[in-house]
Protein backbone atom coordinates (compact mmCIF):
# COMPACT_ATOMS: atom_id res chain seq x y z
CA UNK A 1 0.00 0.00 0.00
CA UNK A 2 0.90 3.35 -0.96
CA UNK A 3 2.18 6.09 1.76
CA UNK A 4 1.38 8.92 3.24
CA UNK A 5 3.39 11.39 4.83
CA UNK A 6 1.83 13.77 7.17
CA UNK A 7 3.03 16.21 9.75
CA UNK A 8 1.91 16.54 13.35
CA UNK A 9 3.89 17.39 17.08
CA UNK A 10 6.84 18.19 15.05
CA UNK A 11 7.42 14.56 13.66
CA UNK A 12 7.27 13.37 10.09
CA UNK A 13 4.77 10.19 9.84
CA UNK A 14 4.67 8.18 6.96
CA UNK A 15 1.11 5.78 7.16
CA UNK A 16 -0.58 3.44 5.19
CA UNK A 17 -3.77 5.31 5.87
CA UNK A 18 -5.76 8.24 4.46
CA UNK A 19 -5.03 10.77 8.02
CA UNK A 20 -7.38 13.93 6.54
CA UNK A 21 -7.42 15.09 10.26
CA UNK A 22 -3.37 15.31 9.55
CA UNK A 23 -1.80 18.33 7.87
CA UNK A 24 -0.13 16.54 4.55
CA UNK A 25 3.83 16.70 4.81
CA UNK A 26 5.21 18.47 1.56
CA UNK A 27 8.33 16.40 0.00
CA UNK A 28 8.34 12.63 1.05
CA UNK A 29 12.11 12.53 1.20
CA UNK A 30 14.21 11.84 4.38
CA UNK A 31 13.56 8.57 6.88
CA UNK A 32 10.38 9.68 9.00
CA UNK A 33 9.88 9.57 12.32
CA UNK A 34 6.86 7.43 12.62
CA UNK A 35 5.63 4.61 11.05
CA UNK A 36 1.73 4.00 11.25
CA UNK A 37 1.23 0.08 9.87
CA UNK A 38 -1.96 -0.82 8.72
CA UNK A 39 -1.88 -5.13 9.50
CA UNK A 40 -4.67 -7.26 7.47
CA UNK A 41 -8.13 -7.18 9.61
CA UNK A 42 -8.76 -9.56 12.52
CA UNK A 43 -12.28 -11.03 12.83
CA UNK A 44 -11.27 -12.43 16.59
CA UNK A 45 -13.61 -9.87 17.63
CA UNK A 46 -13.98 -11.90 20.86
CA UNK A 47 -10.81 -11.68 22.21
CA UNK A 48 -10.67 -8.44 22.90
CA UNK A 49 -12.69 -7.57 26.55
CA UNK A 50 -15.47 -5.45 26.06
CA UNK A 51 -13.17 -2.39 28.38
CA UNK A 52 -10.24 -1.30 26.66
CA UNK A 53 -7.59 -2.70 27.91
CA UNK A 54 -4.12 -1.42 27.76
CA UNK A 55 -0.88 -2.63 28.46
CA UNK A 56 2.01 -0.54 29.19
CA UNK A 57 6.20 -2.57 28.91
CA UNK A 58 9.19 -0.24 28.54
CA UNK A 59 9.13 0.54 24.73
CA UNK A 60 5.56 -1.10 24.56
CA UNK A 61 1.83 -0.09 24.58
CA UNK A 62 -0.94 -1.69 23.40
CA UNK A 63 -4.57 -1.16 23.16
CA UNK A 64 -7.06 -3.06 22.24
CA UNK A 65 -10.82 -1.37 22.16
CA UNK A 66 -13.62 -3.73 21.55
CA UNK A 67 -15.20 -3.58 17.73
CA UNK A 68 -12.85 -1.10 16.31
CA UNK A 69 -9.11 -2.33 16.87
CA UNK A 70 -5.64 -3.66 17.89
CA UNK A 71 -3.13 -1.20 18.32
CA UNK A 72 0.44 -1.47 18.89
CA UNK A 73 3.00 1.19 19.43
CA UNK A 74 6.79 0.98 19.50
CA UNK A 75 10.08 3.04 20.75
CA UNK A 76 7.38 5.88 19.85
CA UNK A 77 8.45 5.64 16.33
CA UNK A 78 6.26 2.76 15.23
CA UNK A 79 2.37 2.15 15.16
CA UNK A 80 0.93 -1.13 14.31
CA UNK A 81 -3.02 -0.97 13.74
CA UNK A 82 -4.85 -4.30 13.26
CA UNK A 83 -8.28 -3.03 12.46
CA UNK A 84 -11.53 -5.20 12.99
CA UNK A 85 -13.35 -6.71 10.21
CA UNK A 86 -16.01 -4.06 9.35
CA UNK A 87 -14.85 -1.52 11.73
CA UNK A 88 -15.31 1.28 10.45
CA UNK A 89 -12.21 3.43 9.89
CA UNK A 90 -13.27 6.91 11.17
CA UNK A 91 -13.42 4.86 14.63
CA UNK A 92 -10.29 3.32 13.69
CA UNK A 93 -8.96 7.13 13.24
CA UNK A 94 -10.10 8.56 16.11
CA UNK A 95 -8.40 5.70 18.86
CA UNK A 96 -5.84 6.11 16.66
CA UNK A 97 -5.47 9.89 16.59
CA UNK A 98 -6.07 9.88 20.65
CA UNK A 99 -5.10 7.07 22.84
CA UNK A 100 -2.30 5.30 20.67
CA UNK A 101 -0.65 9.24 19.57
CA UNK A 102 -0.92 9.87 23.55
CA UNK A 103 1.12 6.76 24.39
CA UNK A 104 3.57 7.57 21.76
CA UNK A 105 4.27 11.11 22.75
CA UNK A 106 4.91 9.75 26.12
CA UNK A 107 7.66 7.06 24.66
CA UNK A 108 9.12 9.94 23.41
CA UNK A 109 9.68 12.19 26.28
CA UNK A 110 6.87 14.69 25.44
CA UNK A 111 4.76 16.14 27.63
CA UNK A 112 0.86 15.81 26.76
CA UNK A 113 -2.09 17.38 27.91
CA UNK A 114 -5.11 17.12 27.50
CA UNK A 115 -6.62 20.20 25.89
CA UNK A 116 -6.97 23.03 23.40
CA UNK A 117 -3.79 25.46 22.05
CA UNK A 118 -4.32 28.17 20.16
CA UNK A 119 -1.42 30.83 18.92
CA UNK A 120 -1.29 34.26 20.41
CA UNK A 121 0.74 37.08 20.03
CA UNK A 122 2.26 36.05 23.56
CA UNK A 123 2.69 33.10 22.26
CA UNK A 124 1.20 29.90 22.75
CA UNK A 125 -1.81 29.46 25.08
CA UNK A 126 -3.31 26.08 26.00
CA UNK A 127 -6.85 25.44 28.08
CA UNK A 128 -7.16 22.75 30.24
CA UNK A 129 -9.64 21.88 32.60
CA UNK A 130 -12.33 19.18 33.35
CA UNK A 131 -14.60 17.40 30.84
CA UNK A 132 -17.51 20.35 30.32
CA UNK A 133 -14.83 23.24 31.50
CA UNK A 134 -14.92 24.32 28.16
CA UNK A 135 -11.97 24.44 26.14
CA UNK A 136 -12.64 23.27 22.77
CA UNK A 137 -15.56 25.90 23.03
CA UNK A 138 -13.56 28.50 24.43
CA UNK A 139 -10.47 27.53 21.30
CA UNK A 140 -13.31 27.60 18.68
CA UNK A 141 -13.75 31.08 20.01
CA UNK A 142 -10.38 32.52 19.59
CA UNK A 143 -10.41 30.57 15.75
CA UNK A 144 -13.83 32.53 15.39
CA UNK A 145 -11.94 35.71 16.16
CA UNK A 146 -9.10 34.55 13.72
CA UNK A 147 -6.48 33.38 15.77
CA UNK A 148 -4.94 29.87 14.18
CA UNK A 149 -5.42 26.75 16.32
CA UNK A 150 -2.37 24.75 17.49
CA UNK A 151 -4.01 21.86 18.38
CA UNK A 152 -6.85 19.66 20.01
CA UNK A 153 -7.74 17.53 22.55
CA UNK A 154 -3.90 16.50 23.20
CA UNK A 155 -1.22 19.52 23.41
CA UNK A 156 2.41 18.03 23.44
CA UNK A 157 4.63 20.35 25.03
CA UNK A 158 8.16 19.57 24.04
CA UNK A 159 11.49 21.28 26.05
CA UNK A 160 13.71 22.32 23.14
CA UNK A 161 17.47 24.46 22.39
CA UNK A 162 14.55 27.32 21.50
CA UNK A 163 12.45 26.77 25.24
CA UNK A 164 9.66 25.26 25.57
CA UNK A 165 7.35 25.01 22.77
CA UNK A 166 3.90 23.86 21.51
CA UNK A 167 4.43 20.98 18.75
CA UNK A 168 1.04 21.44 16.80
CA UNK A 169 -1.09 18.58 15.55
CA UNK A 170 -4.44 17.76 14.08
CA UNK A 171 -5.49 19.79 10.90
CA UNK A 172 -8.70 19.45 12.48
CA UNK A 173 -10.94 19.95 15.48
CA UNK A 174 -13.62 18.00 17.37
CA UNK A 175 -16.03 20.58 18.78
CA UNK A 176 -19.34 19.61 21.11
CA UNK A 177 -22.44 20.49 19.02
CA UNK A 178 -24.00 22.88 22.08
CA UNK A 179 -20.68 25.14 21.28
CA UNK A 180 -21.68 25.83 17.88
CA UNK A 181 -25.12 26.40 18.69
CA UNK A 182 -23.60 29.22 20.51
CA UNK A 183 -21.60 30.03 17.60
CA UNK A 184 -23.35 29.34 14.93
CA UNK A 185 -22.80 25.96 13.05
CA UNK A 186 -19.68 25.68 10.92
CA UNK A 187 -20.18 25.40 6.95
CA UNK A 188 -17.72 23.03 5.90
CA UNK A 189 -18.22 20.77 9.55
CA UNK A 190 -19.59 17.27 9.54
CA UNK A 191 -21.21 15.48 12.55
CA UNK A 192 -19.25 12.57 13.90
CA UNK A 193 -19.66 10.58 16.87
CA UNK A 194 -20.76 12.90 19.12
CA UNK A 195 -18.90 16.00 18.12
CA UNK A 196 -18.38 18.47 14.89
CA UNK A 197 -15.46 18.19 12.89
CA UNK A 198 -13.89 21.23 11.76
CA UNK A 199 -11.43 21.25 9.31
CA UNK A 200 -8.97 24.00 10.33
CA UNK A 201 -7.38 24.92 6.33
CA UNK A 202 -5.45 28.93 7.46
CA UNK A 203 -7.11 29.13 10.75
CA UNK A 204 -4.38 26.17 11.74
CA UNK A 205 -0.74 26.97 12.64
CA UNK A 206 1.81 24.46 11.51
CA UNK A 207 5.05 25.53 12.86
CA UNK A 208 6.01 25.12 16.76
CA UNK A 209 5.35 28.35 19.15
CA UNK A 210 6.89 29.28 22.03
CA UNK A 211 4.54 28.02 25.12
CA UNK A 212 3.82 31.31 27.32
CA UNK A 213 1.03 30.04 29.68
CA UNK A 214 -1.56 26.97 30.86
CA UNK A 215 -5.17 28.10 31.95
CA UNK A 216 -7.30 25.63 33.90
CA UNK A 217 -10.70 26.60 33.17
CA UNK A 218 -13.34 26.28 35.85
CA UNK A 219 -17.09 27.39 35.84
CA UNK A 220 -18.08 29.77 39.12
CA UNK A 221 -20.81 27.90 40.14
CA UNK A 222 -21.26 30.14 43.14
CA UNK A 223 -25.24 31.25 43.59
CA UNK A 224 -24.00 35.14 43.67
CA UNK A 225 -21.86 34.13 40.17
CA UNK A 226 -24.81 35.94 37.83
CA UNK A 227 -23.09 39.68 37.67
CA UNK A 228 -19.74 38.31 38.79
CA UNK A 229 -16.56 38.68 36.23
CA UNK A 230 -14.42 36.41 34.55
CA UNK A 231 -11.04 35.93 37.14
CA UNK A 232 -7.93 35.26 36.00
CA UNK A 233 -5.17 33.88 38.92
CA UNK A 234 -1.62 33.20 38.28
CA UNK A 235 -0.58 30.04 40.51
CA UNK A 236 2.26 30.17 42.58
CA UNK A 237 4.61 26.84 44.00
CA UNK A 238 3.59 23.46 44.18
CA UNK A 239 -0.18 24.45 42.73
CA UNK A 240 1.37 25.23 39.47
CA UNK A 241 2.75 21.24 38.90
CA UNK A 242 -0.28 19.57 40.42
CA UNK A 243 -1.91 21.50 38.11
CA UNK A 244 -0.04 20.13 35.08
CA UNK A 245 0.04 16.73 36.56
CA UNK A 246 -3.80 16.66 37.00
CA UNK A 247 -4.42 17.83 33.52
CA UNK A 248 -2.00 15.04 31.39
CA UNK A 249 -3.18 12.86 28.63
CA UNK A 250 -3.98 9.89 30.04
CA UNK A 251 -1.48 9.82 33.03
CA UNK A 252 -2.21 6.03 33.73
CA UNK A 253 -0.03 5.61 30.08
CA UNK A 254 2.68 7.06 31.69
CA UNK A 255 3.15 4.21 34.25
CA UNK A 256 5.64 1.43 33.01
CA UNK A 257 7.05 4.20 30.59
CA UNK A 258 11.00 3.88 30.11
CA UNK A 259 10.44 7.95 29.80
CA UNK A 260 8.74 8.40 33.33
CA UNK A 261 11.49 10.45 34.22
CA UNK A 262 11.78 12.88 31.38
CA UNK A 263 8.58 13.57 31.40
CA UNK A 264 8.13 14.40 35.31
CA UNK A 265 11.14 16.54 35.10
CA UNK A 266 9.44 18.47 32.24
CA UNK A 267 6.31 18.76 34.27
CA UNK A 268 9.28 20.75 36.59
CA UNK A 269 10.40 23.04 33.79
CA UNK A 270 6.95 23.92 32.38
CA UNK A 271 5.73 24.95 35.91
CA UNK A 272 8.91 26.96 36.55
CA UNK A 273 9.55 28.26 32.69
CA UNK A 274 5.72 28.74 31.82
CA UNK A 275 2.49 30.90 33.69
CA UNK A 276 -0.17 28.24 35.31
CA UNK A 277 -3.37 30.48 35.40
CA UNK A 278 -7.04 29.71 36.96
CA UNK A 279 -9.72 31.00 34.89
CA UNK A 280 -13.23 31.38 36.24
CA UNK A 281 -15.66 32.31 33.54
CA UNK A 282 -19.39 32.44 34.30
CA UNK A 283 -21.62 29.00 33.92
CA UNK A 284 -23.63 31.10 31.35
CA UNK A 285 -22.16 34.33 29.61
CA UNK A 286 -24.62 36.55 28.08
CA UNK A 287 -22.09 37.08 25.16
CA UNK A 288 -20.20 33.73 23.26
CA UNK A 289 -16.97 36.41 22.88
CA UNK A 290 -17.26 37.25 26.33
CA UNK A 291 -14.13 35.21 27.88
CA UNK A 292 -12.00 35.59 24.74
CA UNK A 293 -12.25 39.29 25.45
CA UNK A 294 -11.22 38.95 28.97
CA UNK A 295 -8.02 36.69 28.43
CA UNK A 296 -6.96 39.03 26.06
CA UNK A 297 -7.09 41.90 28.05
CA UNK A 298 -5.51 39.77 30.81
CA UNK A 299 -2.88 38.65 28.77
CA UNK A 300 -1.96 42.10 27.63
CA UNK A 301 -1.72 43.18 31.07
CA UNK A 302 0.42 40.13 32.07
CA UNK A 303 2.94 39.40 28.83
CA UNK A 304 4.92 40.95 26.00
CA UNK A 305 3.82 40.04 22.76
CA UNK A 306 6.85 37.92 20.90
CA UNK A 307 7.97 38.42 17.67
CA UNK A 308 6.18 36.37 15.11
CA UNK A 309 7.63 33.04 13.83
CA UNK A 310 7.58 34.28 10.46
CA UNK A 311 9.97 36.88 11.27
CA UNK A 312 14.13 36.14 12.08
CA UNK A 313 14.94 33.21 13.76
CA UNK A 314 17.18 34.51 15.59
CA UNK A 315 15.28 37.78 17.10
CA UNK A 316 12.94 34.34 17.51
CA UNK A 317 15.21 32.80 19.87
CA UNK A 318 16.29 35.95 21.92
CA UNK A 319 12.28 35.89 22.67
CA UNK A 320 11.65 32.57 23.66
CA UNK A 321 11.41 31.98 27.56
CA UNK B 1 5.51 3.89 70.30
CA UNK B 2 3.87 2.61 66.43
CA UNK B 3 6.96 1.56 65.08
CA UNK B 4 9.41 -1.20 66.61
CA UNK B 5 13.18 -0.30 65.68
CA UNK B 6 13.81 -3.12 63.36
CA UNK B 7 10.26 -2.20 61.11
CA UNK B 8 11.06 -2.52 57.40
CA UNK B 9 10.03 0.65 55.55
CA UNK B 10 10.23 1.47 51.91
CA UNK B 11 8.58 3.65 48.99
CA UNK B 12 5.52 2.09 47.68
CA UNK B 13 6.06 1.48 43.82
CA UNK B 14 4.36 3.25 41.08
CA UNK B 15 4.77 6.63 42.31
CA UNK B 16 6.42 9.20 40.45
CA UNK B 17 8.60 12.63 41.60
CA UNK B 18 9.69 15.63 40.07
CA UNK B 19 11.96 18.24 41.46
CA UNK B 20 9.89 22.10 41.64
CA UNK B 21 12.16 24.84 43.23
CA UNK B 22 12.78 23.35 46.96
CA UNK B 23 10.06 20.59 46.97
CA UNK B 24 9.71 17.06 45.95
CA UNK B 25 6.59 16.55 44.47
CA UNK B 26 5.31 13.03 44.45
CA UNK B 27 2.61 12.00 42.23
CA UNK B 28 0.38 8.44 42.62
CA UNK B 29 -1.37 7.86 39.39
CA UNK B 30 -4.01 5.20 40.75
CA UNK B 31 -4.89 7.65 43.78
CA UNK B 32 -4.69 10.90 41.85
CA UNK B 33 -2.83 12.16 44.13
CA UNK B 34 -0.50 14.44 44.46
CA UNK B 35 2.31 15.65 47.43
CA UNK B 36 4.54 17.66 47.87
CA UNK B 37 7.76 17.31 50.38
CA UNK B 38 10.14 19.99 51.96
CA UNK B 39 12.75 20.23 54.34
CA UNK B 40 13.17 17.65 56.59
CA UNK B 41 10.55 15.30 54.62
CA UNK B 42 12.49 15.55 51.76
CA UNK B 43 15.60 14.18 53.62
CA UNK B 44 13.08 11.26 54.85
CA UNK B 45 11.48 10.95 51.56
CA UNK B 46 15.36 10.73 49.97
CA UNK B 47 16.42 8.36 52.75
CA UNK B 48 13.42 5.84 52.21
CA UNK B 49 14.92 5.45 48.16
CA UNK B 50 16.10 1.76 49.71
CA UNK B 51 14.11 0.08 52.30
CA UNK B 52 15.43 0.75 55.60
CA UNK B 53 14.54 -0.30 58.90
CA UNK B 54 12.99 2.62 61.24
CA UNK B 55 15.88 2.38 63.92
CA UNK B 56 18.41 3.05 60.99
CA UNK B 57 16.27 5.84 59.86
CA UNK B 58 16.13 7.59 63.29
CA UNK B 59 20.01 7.13 63.17
CA UNK B 60 20.58 8.48 60.10
CA UNK B 61 18.22 11.84 61.24
CA UNK B 62 19.44 12.04 64.15
CA UNK B 63 23.02 12.37 62.73
CA UNK B 64 21.59 15.18 60.00
CA UNK B 65 19.91 17.20 62.16
CA UNK B 66 21.62 16.68 65.58
CA UNK B 67 18.75 16.14 67.57
CA UNK B 68 17.88 13.50 70.66
CA UNK B 69 16.65 10.07 69.04
CA UNK B 70 13.58 10.97 71.14
CA UNK B 71 12.61 14.23 69.84
CA UNK B 72 13.47 12.68 66.51
CA UNK B 73 11.40 9.72 67.66
CA UNK B 74 8.43 11.89 68.21
CA UNK B 75 8.34 13.87 65.27
CA UNK B 76 9.07 11.17 63.00
CA UNK B 77 6.55 8.81 63.83
CA UNK B 78 3.24 11.12 63.10
CA UNK B 79 4.87 12.04 59.79
CA UNK B 80 5.77 8.19 59.19
CA UNK B 81 2.13 7.48 59.91
CA UNK B 82 0.59 9.98 57.65
CA UNK B 83 2.67 8.66 54.51
CA UNK B 84 1.18 5.18 55.24
CA UNK B 85 -2.23 6.55 55.78
CA UNK B 86 -2.06 8.08 51.99
CA UNK B 87 -0.64 4.87 50.93
CA UNK B 88 2.49 6.58 50.15
CA UNK B 89 5.05 3.93 52.69
CA UNK B 90 5.25 0.48 52.79
CA UNK B 91 5.80 -0.70 56.33
CA UNK B 92 6.42 -4.66 57.03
Amino acid sequence: MSLQAYWAYGLCIHAELDCPELPPHTGMSGSPDVTIRLLPTVSAASEIPENHACEVQPGIFRLAVPGVARYRVEEGCRIFIEPLLDAPIEKVRLFLFGSVMGALLYQRGLFPLHGSAVETPWGAMIFVGVQGAGKSTLAAQFHHRGYRLLSDDVCAVASTAEGLQILPALAKFRICADAFERLGAPREGHFEVDKYVVPMGVGYCPHPVPLRAIHVLQIDDATTSECAAPAFQVLSGFDRVQRLLENLYRPQYLKGQQTQATVMRLAAVIAQKATVAVVTRRPNPCEAGELVDFLESAWADHFDPIPSAEQNTDIHAEATI
Amino acid sequence: MHFAPNTRLSRVQDLLSTQLDQETVLMSIDAGAYYGLGGAAQSIWKILEVPVTFFELVDRLVKEYRVSPQTCTADLEPFLLKLEQEGLLCVE
